[in-house]
């Protein structure tokens, strides 16, 4: 039995689907493709799969890795061809490869974030609004986890934020924490902000390019 | 795919993948070079409608045709028809993402009579008149079939056409007799009486119902041409049937997210409440060569973990072993499950039960369906006490510690006795697992026993009985509960207003239709939902069109009343009926056909041909 490690792309339609859903429908996925795959050993025996950093529902994935276990002899390429055919519309297969790290040295992630606002102006006064909140170093901000509701500055775990005004469209750029030990949904910044700027775009559209280790290095 | 202007809505409702197409084996083609583009729609929420059979098979079957488009359509929960109805998005088909009311069909599985509603509120989205006379154009026609289409008088006024029995090849029938006046440019009602002439298409309006002083139907009178009986088609060969080689695999969770493959049609067993059993006579079995391979070729093409073998009773199937013992060789070592709904528990091979479980365990369950020995053959029910007991004990031995056991109230002839029957059966089940020096070691058993009520049904040897009243319901289910001692027995019941709604529109007839519509127009929809049931806002309804329900419900029919369905030939005679209802009466039982062919009369529609038949002459 080995770990192979399947790099893919969500996009499309595909960002409706959720994490729970994601994991049923690439378990299919797996069968259909018929690769020699490791099932867990249980009264439920299952295909393994590990989605090391779950998407939340409505964001795009540029690169995003999924583990799995295969026994038998099946190169890389052989499980990248299989599961290229097999995928449905919206999930594409990019590139299969033997796992480097582990999950728990995930720690931030890139996003790239375009929001639409109905004229170039309110897209403009956001940009110089949002620039200077995050440049203050203080945007306090109702955080749920599994502990409970807290208020936190947002701002402790953004590790970089630029921001610019395309036409009625604002272009954000930025680093914020991903992972087991401190994670920062891209989506929560932009409400705050929202609410500190009062100004609401018509459209969002939040992709997540690529996932750090601490030292900034490209996960993989 | 989905409107444009929905984009930034599907974030904002529950569940978004229920509305954005997409999903894998979902068929895509290109309606420019499209004769006729059908939406196929299910009157219940996605999750639902994605787990019927009947849909995929149709589904498939008409976009084999390179001449049509058929796509999938599903009632809006209440959250995402707010976001349409207020940004004036008209309810569209999941693969185009275009609006059905510039199809040619709008077509609708019935499956329950509480989704009438629904399907007025999904004309209504459309942007489509609800009544088939408001609609003066050939297209889109509202086309209707499944169960409910035995009785649709209380839809008459809103459907164009519907089809009786098997969908395989009327469907395609009426495609094609529909292409050639949309080119000749017919009018709706030219197409209408030339469609009326298919065998199995019943158009409600060329049919004139008169009624009686006492509310009773006095004659059903046909017009320009349409045939006195509209007779059910059934397809003669399974085999060479159509059946799908693929699934559309969704990507929420649905009810039955699985593969699915009939076994056979019609049921040998003859339960005198039960309509699927004679609606769907005579019985027809596919070869177990054939359900294999269409097994195989739909786990292929969809990568499920569960394979369900289908019919009314998988157990009666004479090709079960012959077709499991090739099949579990593939399915065992693929880690499939294979799933056997309505399996009877007195008929089935130890060894193939283990062989069975031995990838995922499901559960077991019986239906005696009434409490004493007595009931049971009122209702020709033919399963022992003894034969659930033995059973029981032999899956406990198993490793099985629950138990689901399915019972009726309001049986003809029920007593008090009856119910306390039920409590019995069911602790009987508790005791046979602590007797069992087999048991799993450690751990109770649970025995659920769900309860419905007896809701009578046209075709049925009960379709004269009266129903009883929902406060006798809440009362017999009450007594239920005060014999019940375990706390190893947990008891489910249906709501009884629902059945009671269920009750009146399953034997209702024309004048129903107001309500439907007035009871849609004050806010009723999703009415099979516990939640959103309006049970006093469809009384109200009743009293402003001036109808009692109770005629529908509660009368004890006679068997010379003219009926509402009596235009209907489901193939199965009236005088079997009578027969069976007499003997119900009786408490004398009818054998199965195994056994002894009862002269039901089934086989003279399809050409005298019947399974059942064949094997006993043999």
């Amino acid at each position: 039995m080995r770990s192979v490690r399947v790099w893919f792309k969500k996009t499309g339609m595909a960002i409706y689907i959720s994490h729970l859903d994601m994991n049923r429908c690439l378990s299919r996925a797996v069968v259909r493709a018929k690769l020699p795959l490791w099932y867990t050993e249980g009264f439920n025996p299952k295909p393994y799969l590990n989605f090391l950093c779950p998407l939340p529902l409505g964001q795009e994935g540029v690169n995003e890795p999924l583990d799995i276990r295969i026994e038998g002899e099946m190169t890389n390429e052989e499980v990248k061809n299989a599961l290229s055919a097999v995928m449905p519309a919206g999930i594409e297969i990019g590139a299969v490869t033997d796992p480097v790290m582990k999950t728990a040295q995930i720690t931030s992630a890139e996003y790239e974030i375009t929001l639409e606002f109905g004229t170039e102006n309110a897209a403009e006064s956001f940009c110089c609004k949002a620039d200077e909140i995050i440049k203050s170093g203080e945007l306090m901000a109702e955080k749920r986890s599994k502990k409970g509701v807290k208020t936190v500055n947002l701002c402790e775990m953004i590790m970089s934020f630029s921001v610019g005004a395309n036409g009625s469209f604002a272009e954000i750029k930025t680093v914020t924490a991903t992972g087991s030990a401190s994670n920062l949904n891209p989506d929560l910044v932009l409400t705050a902000l929202f609410e500190k700027t009062g100004l609401e775009p018509v459209s969002r559209k939040i992709s997540r390019i690529r996932l750090f280790n601490e030292n900034g290095d490209t996960f993989c | 795919m989905f409107p444009k202007q929905l984009e930034n809505v599907l974030l904002k409702v529950q569940k978004p993948g229920r509305y954005t197409g997409g999903e894998l084996n979902s068929i895509i083609k290109d309606k420019n070079k499209i004769d006729v583009r059908y939406a196929f729609c299910f009157p219940d929420t996605y999750e639902i409608g994605m787990s019927h059979l009947g849909m995929k098979i149709l589904y498939s079957l008409i976009n084999e045709r390179e001449d049509s488009w058929c796509e999938r359509v599903f009632a809006p929960a209440a959250d995402m028809e707010e976001q349409m109805r207020s940004l004036n998005v008209p309810l569209y088909a999941l693969e185009s993402g275009d609006a059905i009311k510039d199809f040619d069909f709008i077509g609708f599985t019935m499956m329950y009579e509480l989704c009438y509603t629904n399907i007025l509120n999904m004309l209504s989205l459309a942007g489509v008149p609800l009544r088939s006379s408001e609609r003066k154009n050939l297209s889109p026609l509202v086309v209707g079939g499944g169960a409910c289409a035995c009785n649709i008088e209380p839809m008459a006024e809103f459907f164009d056409l519907t089809t009786l029995g098997d969908g395989e090849e009327v469907t395609n029938e009426v495609i094609d007799l529909y292409k050639i006046h949309k080119a000749k440019g017919s009018t709706k009602a030219e197409f209408l009486r030339e469609a009326a002439k298919i065998p199995g298409v019943y158009v409600p309006s060329l049919y004139d119902i008169e009624y009686n002083e006492d509310g009773t139907v006095r004659a059903i009178i046909p017009k320009d041409g349409a045939p006195a009986k509209v007779t059910k088609r059934t397809v003669k060969d399974l085999d060479t049937m159509f059946a799908p080689s693929s699934f559309v695999v969704p990507f929420i969770e649905v009810v039955h997210d699985r593969t699915t493959v009939e076994t056979f049609r019609g049921c040998i067993r003859g339960c005198r409440f039960c309509q699927a059993c004679f609606l769907y006579r005579p019985i027809r079995e596919k070869s177990p060569e054939t359900v294999e391979k269409q097994c195989r070729a739909i786990y292929e093409n969809t990568g499920y973990d569960e394979i369900s073998l289908c019919s009314l009773s998988t157990s009666d199937y004479t090709g079960l072993e012959k077709l499991l013992n090739s099949m579990l060789d593939w399915t065992i070592p693929e880690k499939i499950n294979v799933a056997l709904p309505s399996l009877r528990a007195d008929n089935f091979p130890e060894e193939l039960m283990k062989k069975l479980a031995s990838v995922r365990r499901s559960g077991l369950t019986f239906a005696p369906e009434a409490g004493t020995q007595r009931l049971r053959d009122v209702i020709n029910k033919n399963i022992t006490e003894q034969e659930v007991l033995s059973t029981a004990s032999l899956a406990f031995k198993g490793g099985w510690t629950a138990v689901k056991l399915y019972f009726m109230i309001g049986l003809p002839t029920e007593t008090d006795e009856d119910i306390e029957g039920i409590a019995n059966l069911a602790q009987a089940v508790v005791d046979e697992y602590y007797n069992n020096p087999d048991k799993p070691k450690g751990r109770g058993v649970n025995v659920s026993v769900s309860l419905a009520t007896l809701v009578p049904k046209p075709f049925t040897p009960f379709q004269w009985e009266p129903m009883i009243t929902p406060d006798i319901t809440k009362e017999k289910q009450a007594k239920l509960l005060s014999y019940i001692r375990s706390r190893k027995i947990n008891v489910s019941m249906h709501n009884s207003q629902t059945s009671f709604l269920e009750g009146v529109f399953s034997r209702g007839d024309r004048r129903l239709s107001e309500v439907v519509e007035k009871a849609w127009e004050s806010g009723c929809k999703f009415d099979s939902w516990d939640d959103s049931l309006k049970f006093d806002v469809w009384m109200q309804c009743f009293e402003e069109c001036g109808i009692d329900p109770y005629f529908y419900t509660s009368r004890k029919r006679e068997f010379e009343e003219v009926l509402p369905w009596d235009h209907m030939d489901y193939g199965v005679t009236k005088q079997f009926f009578i027969r069976e209802n007499k003997k119900a009466h009786e408490g004398v039982t009818t054998p199965c056909c195994r056994e002894k062919c009862a002269g039901c009369g089934a086989a003279a529609i399809n050409g005298g041909e019947c399974s059942e038949i064949r094997k006993s002459v043999v």
